[in-house]
């Protein structure tokens, strides 16, 4: 494939009657790469997903998948995709062997390596022993490798997964995560992920953009997004300090300390990188007899990174428009 | 081909897996040909009716009488010997009795006298068929009285009819098989093929279906060919078990060729069905829009078949209906050949129009079979 991106979007619009989608969205994706796309509900990742999918097709603009067009060569890109949907889309009235083996037959597998596929990726997601067990009789999470077993039964080129840990407990996210971390170590597969949970964006993704009302309006790796915005790492001192000292102008000579403000005996700081620099600070305050009595430090997040670019966090809105989905938003609409 | 055959694994495997399904699509329209059976049977019975005599004379004894024979034989009316009117008309308007009738004083004296007289016959007219067939029931009580005063040579010269009957003898639940077997390809097609899209796509579980590299026609053409074969057993299993609810024993009547005639209507009744149903509810998406349109089109399209009442006496714009209507074409072709034991050249003509509906309705679902969300 050479230099051919895994995902290329130009100048893409999609329209529902008056509602625009996506407004011109333009986004590369190279080959092997674990990319993030970072948005609250409604802002048209999923709607972008579906297009790339050949679910949807684009009002204007142009989108292809390892050089392939969504529209004009559909069938090339549904066997170059694999996509695990925001839904849990398995049959329940099947066995997880039989749900991988029926859709290997969708995608036209012969039976010799439909069964070795299926053997080997029923050992990657450990359900070996459940193969036989039908699927209705599952935990969460169970579904949720299943599904991405089931992805990745024709050995695509581009796994999608669209909110993969979404509804799923603390112990069954931490599972799945552990599957896509092999994914990423093992292939040489493209992922592209929708995630609300910002740490999960920042454990797995090498770049992550972020959609916001049909636009993408930052593209870069998680460390590029944090150097990006003003805010820094956050200190917290709870000091005693001597009557004649300062302690703002003491910690302010350090070149480090972007801003410094004491109130009620609670110096806070704003840093490039707490880890490094607090060493240096608690020297600083020592040398003025400043007494330390409580530390709290607080790295600058994903969440922070968001907020900055989009004004709102992305949970809270996820919480409202979960709310608005369950009053029955068509499902063309792009939830 | 080898993926429409796993649309088709996929769905047998799921339906396999819903064995109520399977009994409820069984069971109900054997429960239609039980309540359509006993309830229309063709003739009614214990029609109650109060019967007042003021005339007491030999006359009116000789009606009461008839009345009881019909009572005891045919079984059309029970009667109630009441002396007074008021109670006998109260009874009737809060639907008590469904007539009163009232012998006259005098009535056996008038009658002798003058060779006529009159009986009242107050009648429950809200209830037409009741109404119909009391009257009759009163007009041959009355007839053996009237009888008495024609002269015997007056009826010499009489025309009588003597009836041949052309086919075996069929009960009237007998006669609803054929509309039974076709309720059953109904609830079979609708439980089957398209609903499994809505289904689909409620569940949201369509998505994953159109991400793969399947066609309209693998989608289409699977789930019907499914769909198809699912109705097929269960039609069969249906005929069965009708055949022997109501006394028919197809084993001793039907000829190979019928057996395999009746299962190639009965496919192709299935692929008419299927093909119509999915263009009707082809873009729908919530099981409730199946309920009430299924519920809707099995109205209009059973009644207007012939499987309850004869085609040829609707008025003109049903009969117009029926002419386009495939399950007429189905209970015509099942007709003549499970009770009128005729070869596949009489049933030409409803195998063509079959065929021609089925290809034509599949085809329109497939194209107009929305492949994107």
């Amino acid at each position: 494939m050479g230099d051919v991106a895994a995902i290329e979007t130009e100048s893409l619009v999609k329209r529902f009657g008056d509602i625009e989608a996506l407004r011109g969205v333009d986004l590369r994706v190279e080959q092997g790469e674990f990319f993030g796309l970072l948005g609250p509900n409604g802002a048209g990742k999923t709607t972008l997903i579906r297009i790339l999918a050949t679910l949807l097709r684009p009002t204007t603009g142009k989108a292809l998948v390892c050089g392939h067009d969504v529209v004009r060569e559909c069938t090339e890109v549904r066997h170059l995709i694999g996509v695990v949907p925001q839904a849990m889309t398995c049959d329940l009235d099947l066995t997880a062997r039989e749900n991988l083996d029926i859709y290997g037959r969708f995608y036209g597998l012969p039976k010799k390596e439909r069964t070795e596929q299926i053997d080997y990726l029923l050992g990657m997601i450990g359900l070996e022993e459940r193969a036989e067990s039908l699927v209705a009789t599952y935990s969460g999470g169970m579904r949720r490798r299943l599904e991405v077993a089931r992805a990745l039964i024709h050995r695509p080129a581009l796994l999608i997964l669209d909110e993969p840990t979404l509804g799923l407990d603390p112990q069954s996210r931490y599972v799945v995560w552990k599957l896509l971390e092999k994914l990423k170590e093992r292939y040489s597969l493209t992922i592209l992920l929708t995630t609300h949970y910002m740490e999960e964006a920042e454990a797995l993704c090498s770049r992550v953009a972020i959609i916001d009302h049909g636009n993408i309006i930052a593209v870069d790796t998680v460390e590029g997004l944090k150097k990006s915005v003003p805010e820094r790492d956050r200190v917290e001192l709870t000091i005693d300090s001597p009557p004649d000292v300062d302690p703002v102008q003491a910690v302010k000579t350090l070149k480090e300390v972007k801003t410094a403000e004491l109130k009620e005996g609670v110096l806070t700081l704003t840093v490039e990188n707490s880890q490094r620099e607090l060493p240096l600070i608690f020297e600083a305050l020592r040398k003025e007899d400043v007494k330390i009595k409580e530390v709290k430090s607080t790295h600058l997040t994903l969440e922070d990174v968001f907020i900055h670019y989009t004004g709102r966090p992305v949970r809270d809105e996820a919480r409202k428009v979960s709310f608005f989905i369950g009053a029955g938003v068509p499902r063309k609409w792009g939830r | 081909m080898r993926r429409m055959f796993a649309i088709i694994e996929r769905d047998l495997r799921k339906f396999l897996r819903n064995p109520l399904v399977m009994a409820v699509s069984i069971v109900m329209p054997i429960i239609y040909l039980l309540i359509l059976g006993n309830s229309f049977l063709g003739e009614l019975k214990h029609l109650p009716i109060a019967v007042i005599d003021r005339d007491g004379g030999v006359y009116a004894e000789r009606v009461l009488k008839n009345l009881e024979a019909i009572e005891r034989g045919p079984s059309t009316i029970a009667i109630y010997r009441i002396s007074s009117e008021g109670e006998a008309m109260r009874g009737l308007k809060e639907g008590v009795f469904k007539a009163v009738v009232i012998l006259p004083q005098g009535f056996s004296k008038h009658l002798v006298k003058r060779g006529s007289t009159e009986v009242g016959l107050f009648i429950d007219n809200s209830d037409v068929v009741s109404a119909n067939t009391l009257r009759t029931a009163l007009l041959s009580a009355l007839g053996s009285v009237e009888r008495d005063f024609i002269a015997v040579r007056e009826r010499t010269h009489g025309v009588r009819v003597r009836t041949v009957e052309v086919h075996p003898k069929i009960d009237y639940d007998q006669t609803l098989i054929p509309g039974v077997v076709i309720m059953a390809i109904f609830l079979g097609a609708l439980t089957t093929g398209v609903f499994n899209i809505v289904m689909d796509r409620f569940l949201g579980t369509d998505e994953s279906i159109l991400l793969t590299p399947l066609t309209k026609t693998d989608i289409v053409g699977g789930l019907v060919v499914s769909g198809l074969i699912i109705t097929t057993v269960l039609a069969l299993v249906v005929l069965g078990l009708s055949s022997l609810i109501s006394g028919i024993y197809l084993w001793k009547t039907l000829t190979l060729g019928g057996f395999i005639g009746v299962v190639f209507i009965v496919m192709l009744s299935t692929l008419s069905l299927q093909g119509l149903l999915f263009i009707i509810l082809g873009r729908a998406d919530h099981p409730r829009v199946v309920g009430v349109l299924g519920g809707f089109l099995n109205v209009i399209l059973f009644f207007p078949s012939g499987a309850v009442y004869p085609v040829e006496s609707f008025p003109y714009l049903l009969r117009l209906f029926a002419w386009v209507n495939p399950e007429t074409y189905s209970v015509h072709a099942l007709k003549t050949v499970l009770f009128k034991g005729a070869g596949l050249n009489a049933i030409k003509g409803d195998i063509l129009f079959l065929a021609v509906f089925a290809l034509v309705s599949i085809a329109i679902a497939t194209l107009t079979f929305k492949r994107e969300l």
